[in-house]
């Protein structure tokens, strides 16, 4: 385990409307997600956790407060220059609708590679197939797919590119509990196998006991963090939070 | 539901004011070729009514509907009718043709509108059209007052010698005042150069004849006896009608030429009203399937599909109300820009008032309203068979519809149209025109149906992974040189810097694009790949977003085709029958009875060493005793068989004299018609004569069908001028070396022009261009509409791909790439149109000319057509362009949030 951070924000601060209308996405929070490790964020409903990842990912602005992706700081970054970070660094597994229903299930795995112009590598990509399981269903459309599945080469694309960090956005939120058991079993083994680093948004502890370390975030503040999670410690955690 | 059909209006304006727009322009198009005419008439009944002051008129007599010349009556009557009892005046009048010089040494007008010389009414002005706005009126020879226009136009003032061009050349005047039509500068175009009366009795070319004699009773006395009393008196040939008659005759005249111009202009509304019903029929069709999960939910909660149904008509309804009456307030202003126009290029119009009756109103609303409802209906009915349950499902139900199905509808459709398209171009029914109209319509349906299946064929074809390279180097350098265009267009006064500038903006805008493009060539194949996915994903779509331009780039390569053919045609017929060295023929489009070559002209010439012989031949009227049917024939100089191989197939040309005529092959076939056969004819005068078939002629040069010589000619018509002169140069001489002579006698005549085989081939063409420029240039209204059909079909999917492209943002798609992806299917969609297009086109094309048969030669323009298609295929990458922006600007994460 290494202390190197792949991602980190200082003093996020992310405002929404103004004067009456104010709203505090994120309060000043700060956090370090380490890399080759599989960190969740968690919290109530309206605690700003989505938020937090929109931001770290590049697919947001802070109002204040820094965001950096290994060195590169992303207030520092054009539109252009993000939309390019956002192809070699960084890969995302969404909650719905992460697959082009018009492509296979092969080439939405290679599809950030793709439009980044750079060929694919086949010794990894057949080795991510692999640890994803999707071996026989690469020539499927996503219509053709179950819902696991399609998460499933969600996270494959999500690795295809090799980036130095994945963020999923309850990634298990439209899943069954079987499929989403597995999907994380997945997200782990890339952990383990790959050394991937990986920020997961959840609100299921089941989903987040899978993470090495739990971020908790309640009104846009970051509350508290547990290393090691359990199913039973999340609950009573979440219990105290209200969430 | 009226409630919720307006909630529906509102909540999808954006999507439905690119459709509105549509229809908008088609409406506009209606109503201000409505309003223009209705405009026009109304000026030109006000003005006809000024005249209103004379009773009688007396003028020869004319049996015919449409006469190609002004006949002459003898001068002497005016005293026999002066004595007429009851008779308070008697004005002479003359009118001919006259054509003004310009100061740069060319013939002012005789493009179109007639160029008229008239005998100034001396001391009765209130029977003459004529004001006099400055001056004097003119007195004895060599004096002339010419029309505001004309003298505006050219800077000619009081005092100016000017030429005139008169029948039997060219001579010149003190022009001594300016006068005006009525109120107008001119009479729509037509120039005035008016004489006193003997003057343009001379040069006119009417010795001691006049064209009309008006007449203005005494107060006491009864019209109507004194008209039969100059009855008695008058000769034959000669009669005697009332002023409002002869007022009315005028205003059927225009009536009859402004409604041809209306019909024309209505066509061509009326072809982009129907482009227009495409786009409405999609736009609606896109929006039901967009709003599946609302309709169902309303079938959920009780709704019958009636009312679902119900509810989208209304939509369509309002919103073909206000595109309506958005578009006949665009009409009139169009009606008023065009009279701005028309006034600025010299086609002057009486004052009048602007003239919006209700039957404009009507007729535009209802092709308005109508064409949208007709064509929302579709979608409408569509939308009632949305089941409850979709409601609740995720995606819309809208499953691949029967192939078979479309293909037995479609090719039923195709039949139909093509049945009716035939029965109109050969049938010879009297609706042959509308046969024809509908024919064509329903074709278009029948091809729009059956396009989807080969929609997926044509992008698999040309969405392949080495085009989009070829896309992009063509859209690098396209873009800046539309760009440069413009700025060259703007700084074009600017002398050297325009094109300067130009050259900058190009280099600059093609380096930057090339640049790009050249960066991003590796991502060409993947982004190409999503691009073709996406629109092979709803070939209906793309086929009936295609479609619309498909109408278009039909009907442009429909008439692309016909004046290639008609050019070959013309050129067969001159290569093969001509046999004259040149031609000397009047410039510009002339009436043929208001200019033409001189016989002042052909005596010259035949007076040439340089010349071994010359012709003429002379076009007027003639009809039918018995079926009044009116047709051209010619009248014939000798030497004619010498300047055209007459292809004589019976009798001979030497044997056409007095009362004998030569039919044209086709013409005596059908009548059962050989040489010796009697032949009788009417003039317009009204006399009917019996001729005696000389000869069968087989040339199709002249398009007449009869012939007779130019002393018979003389003897019925009026007309001096010739249509052409046909000139064979003298023995053992080369007609390089007999040019110069020749062409020195003809530039003693401005108004004509001098052509060797070569030229006079390509004036032909050259006319027949222009007539194809005008043609094409109304289609290109039906063109843009359907562009703007283009751009509402990929907003519309854009909004619907909103979540693939914030997902295709999110996994790192660069803006330039999303606009590249959108770029390209519009490129797809236009270039399916188009080449669907051109195929449809040639398919007319072929039928048409099959149809007139005699003086065309098929003939396709393959350049033409690839140019139309590469122009449309432009227009797709002009049309995508907003809705590209709108794609790249997309925000990330409003397009990948939950519901």
């Amino acid at each position: 385990m290494t202390s190197e951070v792949a991602a980190r924000v200082t003093h996020a601060t992310k405002v929404y409307g103004s004067g009456l209308t104010e709203v505090r996405a994120l309060d000043d929070v700060s956090a370090g997600f380490a890399r080759g490790r599989f960190t969740a964020i968690m919290g109530p409903s309206g605690s700003g956790k989505s938020t937090l990842l929109h931001c770290v990912a590049g697919l947001d602005v802070l109002t204040s407060g820094e965001v950096h992706i290994g060195e590169v700081r992303l207030s520092d970054l054009d539109e252009k220059a993000l939309t390019l970070l956002r192809r070699e660094k960084v890969g995302f597994v969404f909650q719905a609708f992460n697959l082009l229903p018009t492509l296979t299930a092969s080439e939405n795995i290679t599809l950030p590679i793709d439009i980044a112009g750079r060929s694919v590598d086949d010794a990894w990509f057949r080795q991510v197939v692999d640890v994803m399981g999707l071996g026989d269903r690469l020539n499927h459309k996503p219509s053709e797919l179950s819902g696991g599945q399609q998460q499933r080469v969600a996270a494959a694309r999500a690795l295809a590119s090799r980036p130095e960090i994945v963020f999923a956005d309850e990634p298990t939120g439209n899943l069954d509990s079987t499929s989403g058991a597995e999907v994380l079993r997945f997200m782990r083994r890339a952990v383990d196998d790959f050394g991937q680093t990986i920020v997961m948004v959840t609100h299921d502890p089941v989903a987040a006991a899978q993470a090495d370390r739990i971020v908790f975030l309640a009104d846009g503040r970051r509350v508290d963090e547990m290393e090691g999670p359990t199913v039973d410690r999340i609950l009573e955690r979440m219990k105290s939070l209200g969430g | 539901m009226l409630k919720l059909s307006w909630k529906g209006v509102l909540a999808h304006k954006g999507r439905l004011a690119l459709t509105a727009l549509a229809i908008v322009l088609g409406v506009a198009f209606v109503s201000g070729a409505y309003v223009f005419t209705d405009s026009l008439k109304a000026a030109f009944d006000t003005l006809f009514r000024q005249e209103l002051e004379v009773d009688l008129v007396v003028r020869a007599e004319t049996e015919f509907d449409f006469a190609l010349e002004v006949g002459s009556i003898p001068e002497t009557l005016l005293d026999d009718v002066e004595g007429v009892a009851g008779v308070a005046s008697a004005v002479p009048f003359v009118q001919g043709y006259a054509q003004l010089i310009g100061p740069d040494g060319e013939p002012i007008g005789g493009n179109g509108p007639p160029t008229f010389g008239f005998s100034w009414v001396e001391g009765a002005e209130e029977v003459s059209p004529l004001e006099l706005r400055f001056g004097r009126p003119p007195s004895g020879p060599g004096e002339i007052v010419v029309d505001a226009f004309s003298a505006e136009a050219n800077g000619f003032s009081v005092g100016d010698r000017v030429q005139v061009i008169v029948v039997n050349g060219t001579d010149t005047f003190e022009i001594v005042g300016v006068v005006g039509f009525g109120d107008a500068d001119n009479l729509l175009g037509a120039t005035i150069t008016a004489f006193d009366l003997e003057t343009a009795q001379e040069v006119l070319g009417f010795p001691d004849a006049v064209t009309q004699i008006s007449i203005v009773v005494d107060e006491e006395a009864d019209r109507d006896t004194v008209a039969a009393a100059i009855e008695a008196i008058l000769p034959e040939g000669a009669e005697v009608i009332t002023g409002e008659t002869e007022i009315a005759e005028g205003q059927e005249q225009v009536d009859e030429g402004v409604g041809f111009f209306n019909n024309v202009l209505l066509a061509f509304a009326l072809t982009a009203v129907f482009v227009g019903g495409f786009i409405i029929l999609n736009t609606f069709r896109i929006i039901v399937g967009q709003r599946t999960r609302e309709l169902a939910m309303l079938r959920a909660v009780g709704a019958t599909g009636g009312q679902v149904t119900r509810m989208v008509v209304v939509e369509s309804l309002i919103v073909g109300l206000a595109a309506s009456l958005l578009g006949i307030a665009t009409g009139i202003g169009l009606a008023v820009t065009l009279e701005a126009l028309f006034g600025a290029l010299g086609f002057g119009f009486p004052d009048g008032p602007l003239t919006v009756r209700a039957r404009t109103i009507v007729v535009a609303m209802l092709v308005g309203v109508g064409f949208t409802v007709v064509f929302a209906a579709l979608p409408a009915f569509k939308a009632s068979r949305v089941p409850p349950v979709a409601a609740m499902r995720d995606v819309a139900g809208s499953g691949p519809k029967s192939l078979r199905g479309r293909i037995i509808g479609g090719l039923v459709v195709l039949t139909v149209g093509a049945v009716l398209l035939l029965v109109g171009l050969f049938g010879g029914s009297s609706n042959a025109l509308a046969l024809t109209g509908a024919g064509a319509a329903i074709t278009f349906i029948g091809v729009s149906i059956v396009a989807p299946l080969f929609a997926r064929a044509f992008t698999r074809l040309v969405g392949r992974d080495r085009s989009w390279g070829i896309m992009e180097v063509s859209y690098g350098l396209m873009i800046p040189a539309l760009g440069a265009a413009v700025v060259a267009g703007v700084l074009f006064w600017a002398g050297p810097v325009g094109p300067i500038a130009a050259a900058l903006v190009f280099v600059a805008g093609a380096a930057f694009n090339l640049r790009e493009a050249w960066r991003d060539r590796a991502t060409f194949r993947a982004v190409g790949r999503i691009t073709r996915e996406n629109a092979m994903r709803q070939p209906r779509r793309m086929a009936s977003t295609a479609s619309a331009l498909t109408i278009g780039v039909a009907l442009v390569s429909l008439i692309a085709i016909l004046a290639a053919s008609a050019k070959a045609g013309i050129t067969e017929a001159i290569g093969n029958e001509v046999l004259a060295d040149f031609q000397v023929e009047a410039s510009g489009f002339g009436d043929p009875t208001q200019t033409g070559t001189s016989p002042d002209l052909l005596a010259d010439l035949r007076e040439l060493p340089e010349v071994g012989a010359a012709s003429t031949f002379r076009l007027s009227l003639w009809r039918d005793p018995e079926t009044l049917d009116e047709d051209f024939l010619i009248g014939v100089d000798e030497f004619l068989d010498r300047m055209v191989r007459l292809e004589m197939q019976g009798g001979s040309f030497d044997a056409l004299g007095d009362r004998t005529v030569l039919l044209f092959s086709d013409f005596a076939e059908d009548r059962g018609l050989s040489p010796g056969d009697p032949f009788r004819m009417e003039f317009p005068t009204g006399q009917v004569e019996d001729f005696e078939v000389a000869g069968i002629y087989g040339a199709e040069l002249f398009g007449t069908d009869v012939m007779i010589s130019m002393s018979t000619f003389e003897e019925f018509y009026t007309t001096r001028l010739g249509r052409m002169i046909m000139i064979e140069v003298a023995a053992g001489l080369e007609p390089v070396e007999a040019r110069p002579a020749i062409e020195a006698v003809v530039d003693r005549y401005p108004n004509v022009q001098l052509n060797d085989q070569e030229e006079y081939v390509e004036r032909i063409g050259g006319q027949v261009d222009a007539i194809l420029n005008v043609i094409t240039g109304l289609l290109a209204m039906a063109i843009v509409i359907a562009l703007l059909g283009i751009t509402n079909t990929m907003a519309l999917s854009i909004m619907e791909r909103k979540r693939e492209i914030g997902l295709l943002r999110a996994v790192g798609m660069t803006r330039r790439q999303v606009r590249r992806m959108i770029r390209w299917e519009a490129l797809l969609i236009a270039g399916f149109g188009a080449v669907i297009g051109v195929v449809v086109g040639i398919g007319f094309g072929v039928a048409v000319v099959e149809a007139i048969g005699s003086g065309l030669v098929l003939r396709i323009p393959v350049t033409s057509l690839v140019v139309y298609v590469v122009a449309a295929a432009v227009g797709g990458v002009v049309a995508s362009i907003l809705p590209g922006r709108r794609g790249a600007s997309m925000n990330v994460l409003d397009a990948i949030a939950y519901e």
